[in-house]
């Protein structure tokens, strides 16, 4: 391998930068796809779903071929309280039928898939290599434009445009100069279990016919007042629960992520989910918060960044995201290989279609709720609480008249904090726990 | 809370590391965990606790063998004392393969 040349140097085999060598490949250009994992998927996890729909706009039918673990039917919320939980959920059994709505998933079988699809379409795949640092040219006395990458190796892989895919560390991304560094109070952080369990008694115990699967987000008693969540997927013949939260809460309040998820699972209500399932995988990661006003520029002379590198996650969201603006970096790209300019002139159609995009519109929306946990992190805490404590008195049997016993239960939430916060605490937990 | 070691079961007997020889993780400098850090938040966020204080030498320790690139290093640092890079490629972490744990 001598120093190449390519059209285009993707840093990153995780969705965004999968995503944008496959179409870019399809489109006839060069691509490297340039992954420091044994294999696309290596270093990845996450909770959780891929999303049919915008998986389907870059990949038509990958349901038919992906390694997908259970088609998801039931979405459950639960506001866990120590020996309670009050739920909503819903169970469609129309998403078990094509297109469906969303799966469950591991990364470390998609990623390799997906970024394979890519390898078919004509691109180049590098793994086990690191990009290190950007090379550039320059262009006219004072300007320069990014001329490729430089690998852990030495060698130097020159491109007229360098995509950074990179993920959550953003490395490069920064030495760029296109973000700076992040806060704690910016990253949530997770740990993951994989549990095996045999597919019978996973659908026994969620009420699944085989192929389907079922999701559960908690929050309240899994983060131990970590502003944060649990979760629980179904896979198809293991279980995923993750825990974790702000990691600047972490720190402040002592908590080993660890710790958190052992707990987690002695939850009564959790440990007969999970009971005699061997514990066959333990992951842990960061997902970048920061929000709005973190995301960098998303573009330079010879450079665009996409993903979790850029900041974009919203909710639950984030690989449907990552894969969204890998396919607008590989529409521009398109766009200035047509021009025969790779300059910002160029490129800067890229933030226009971000900017334009649904979930910019979503990420823009969810700053207020991060003020708000800034302001009271208490609030999912006290949320689960009133809620469990009002359900226990709601289903309790007793013998006074139900009308006095629903006032009974109004004036004990009502009377717990002004009436707005309560509200609002349920609003924001909700919406910070994103779309269901 | 209490330590991670220290638990019976240990999720190390499924994880699937290959170490580098040289450490990506370093300590900048060793005063700050001394003199600055009261409460030394390394030893309890690190997920596979690669970070413990050594009472002998009053120093942190850094077992980077045991890291997973969560990639909470550097942030969850408050004195932005540890300097952290990825392994090099095909080093570290791999979640792949998970069926070849012996
Ligand atoms: C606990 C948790 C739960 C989540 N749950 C969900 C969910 O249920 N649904 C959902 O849609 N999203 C979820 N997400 C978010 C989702 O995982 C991310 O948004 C998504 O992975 C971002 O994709 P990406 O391609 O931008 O980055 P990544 O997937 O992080 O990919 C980046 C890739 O680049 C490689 N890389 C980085 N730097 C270099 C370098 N210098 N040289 C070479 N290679 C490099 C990495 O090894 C990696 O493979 C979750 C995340 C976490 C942490
Ligand atoms: S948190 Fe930072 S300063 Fe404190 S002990 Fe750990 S490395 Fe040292
Ligand atoms: S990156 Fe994560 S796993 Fe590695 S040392 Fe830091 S906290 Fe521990």
């Amino acid at each position: 391998m001598g120093n190449d040349r390519y059209n285009v140097v993707i840093v990153g085999a995780g969705p965004a930068g999968s995503t944008a060598a496959l179409l870019l490949a399809q489109n006839n250009l060069s691509v490297a796809l340039i992954e420091r994992g044994k294999k696309p998927g290596s270093k990845n996890m996450f909770g959780g779903s891929i999303y049919r729909k915008p998986t389907a706009k870059i990949i038509p039918g990958f349901w038919k071929e992906a390694p997908l673990e259970r088609t998801i039917i039931t979405d459950e919320l639960w506001l866990m309280d120590r020996t309670s939980a009050v739920k909503a959920g819903f169970t469609g059994l129309k998403f078990n039928e094509e297109p469906y709505n969303k799966f469950s998933a591991i990364r470390s079988k998609f990623d390799p898939w997906f970024a394979n699809q890519a390898v078919k379409a004509g691109a180049k795949l590098m793994t086990e290599t690191l990009a290190v640092d950007l090379v550039y040219e320059k262009i006219g006395l004072l300007k320069k434009k990014v001329d490729g990458v430089k690998l852990d190796n030495g060698e130097v892989i020159y491109a007229d445009v360098v995509l950074l895919a990179e993920g959550a560390s953003a490395n490069l991304t920064q030495k760029a100069g296109l973000r700076g560094s992040i806060e704690a109070s910016s990253l949530t952080l997770y740990v993951k279990e994989e549990l095996a369990l045999p597919a019978k008694k996973i659908e026994s115990r969620f009420n699944l016919e085989p192929g389907e699967g079922s999701n559960i987000g908690m929050i309240g008693y899994p983060t131990a007042s970590v502003v944060g969540k649990g979760g629980l997927w179904t896979n198809q013949d293991s279980i995923s629960i993750i825990v974790g939260g702000y990691l600047n809460q972490i720190n402040s309040k002592g908590v080993s992520p660890y710790q958190l998820l052992t707990r987690f699972k002695e939850h009564p209500l959790i440990k007969r989910l999970i009971s005699d399932a061997k514990p066959i995988a333990y992951k842990s990661h960061i997902i970048p918060k920061g929000g709005y006003e973190s995301i960098p520029t998303l573009y330079d002379d010879g450079i665009l960044v996409a993903g979790d590198a850029a900041m974009m996650v919203s909710g639950r969201r984030g690989t449907d995201i990552a894969m969204l603006s890998g396919l607008y970096a590989a529409e521009t790209i398109a766009q200035a290989r047509a021009a025969q300019d790779y300059t910002a002139k160029v490129l800067k159609g890229y933030k226009k279609r971000i900017m334009d995009s649904f979930f910019m519109k979503s990420i823009k929306k969810s700053k207020n709720s991060k003020q708000y946990y800034k302001e009271h992190p208490d609030a999912d805490f006290l949320l689960t609480k009133a809620a469990n404590d009002a359900a226990y008195r709601f289903f309790t049997v007793g013998i006074e008249a139900s009308e006095t016993k629903m006032k009974k239960i109004k004036d004990e939430i009502f009377g717990m904090q002004p009436t707005k916060k309560t509200l609002t605490d349920l609003y924001y937990g909700i919406q910070d726990w994103g779309i269901f | 809370m209490s330590n991670f070691l220290k638990a019976e079961e240990s999720p190390f007997d499924y994880i699937k590391i290959k170490p580098d020889d040289e450490s990506h993780i370093d300590i900048k400098n060793r005063k700050t965990c001394l003199k600055a850090c009261e409460n030394k938040p390394c030893t309890y966020y690190c997920p596979t606790r690669v970070f413990a204080w050594d009472e002998e030498s009053n120093q942190i320790k850094v077992s980077y063998t045991r890291c997973i690139e969560c990639l909470a290093c550097p942030y969850g640092c408050p004195h932005n004392n540890i300097e952290w890079h990825f392994p090099k490629g095909g080093y570290g972490v791999n979640y792949s393969d998970q069926e070849d744990l012996s």
